[in-house]
């Protein structure tokens, strides 16, 4: 299970609702329903904690 | 690589290779026309002197049968001899110079012993006209002297004329052949190039092609909304590998989109 990877869009919906998910989604190219079968890799965190910085910054 | 840089190097390759053809098209007409001024150079100027120097022989031998025929009249006698003298003199210098100039040995030696049989020759056609002139115009006399006289040197410069015919022809030949087989060469290497410039072309345009056709295929589902089981097979480093990649995040936008829309439909 991709915990780490779920919580950040858990996240983006808080932060950014549907909007949020759909950039996170595009910036990644992992849709949060095949995070949840992603492992929790140091790189794939790396990659969703820069698609949240863009998100913020944007 | 960038389909850009694979145009510009190919667009670059198709420029080198159309300098190198007109470069070596060049050398081939520079050595061609080269080989041809070596052939007006020598053996075709040696075969004119000698086509001159035998003329004026013949003409010399015409001039002393005339001097013999009409040299009765004093004043034919003058002429004549005159013109017999001058054609006398340019056959010998003709044949001195083209003994000189002459690059061939075997004409070269021919044209020696010509030099000594026409000396041999004049000196008797001498001896004849001062029998004719003092016999009061006695021309059996003087024909006797020199009768036949003619027919070595005739022989002897008929074999230059014929040995630098032959080395005319055996040069123009020799020239064709090497003409022949510098096109023959050109083509190949033209040929060559041009067949790989062709193939490379071929292979880089067929390889964009497939590749956008692909593309083509993964953004019309994308525009369908068509997601499931979507597989975006399109790697490379190019612009079409990069437009892959971003399709990708469309992918997974809409899966995101489809995903939200369902989750709403079942909480209503």
């Amino acid at each position: 299970m991709a915990a780490k990877l779920t919580e950040f869009y858990a996240q983006a919906a808080k932060q950014y609702g549907v909007m949020g998910r759909m950039k996170l989604a595009m910036l990644t190219k992992i849709s949060s329903e095949k995070a949840g079968n992603e492992p929790d890799s140091p790189d794939n965190i790396k990659l969703f904690e820069q698609a949240m910085l863009q998100l913020k910054a944007a | 690589m960038k389909i850009t840089t694979k145009l510009g190097l190919l667009f670059a390759g198709m420029i080198i290779v159309f300098v190198l053809l007109g470069v070596t098209l060049l050398a081939q007409m520079k050595s061609v026309s080269s080989g041809y001024d070596a052939l007006l150079a020598s053996p075709v100027r040696d075969i004119d002197a000698a086509r001159v120097v035998q003329v004026n022989f013949k003409k010399e031998v015409q001039e002393w049968k005339d001097t013999l025929l009409r040299g009765h009249k004093p004043e034919d006698l003058a002429k004549y001899s005159k013109q017999f003298h001058e054609r006398e003199a340019a056959v010998r210098n003709g044949a001195v110079a083209l003994s000189q100039t002459v690059q061939d040995q075997e004409a070269h030696e021919l044209l020696v012993k010509f030099i000594a049989a026409d000396d041999v020759m004049s000196a008797k056609y001498q001896r004849a006209y001062n029998v004719f002139v003092a016999g009061n115009a006695d021309f059996k006399a003087a024909d006797a002297l020199v009768r036949g006289q003619d027919r070595p040197p005739t022989d002897l410069f008929d074999k230059v004329v014929s040995r630098l015919d032959a080395r005319v022809k055996s040069t123009v030949a020799a020239q064709q052949l090497s003409v022949r087989r510098n096109q023959s060469l050109a083509l190949g290497i033209s040929a060559g190039l041009l067949f790989l410039l062709g193939l490379l072309g071929f292979l880089t345009v067929r390889s964009i092609v497939q590749r956008l056709a692909a593309l083509r295929g993964v953004s019309q589902r994308l525009a369908n909304a068509d997601v499931e089981g979507l597989s975006i097979d399109i790697s490379g480093k190019d612009e079409i590998g990069e437009f892959g990649e971003s399709m990708k995040g469309v992918r997974a936008a809409i899966e995101e989109l489809l995903h939200v829309a369902q989750a709403s439909s079942k909480a209503a």
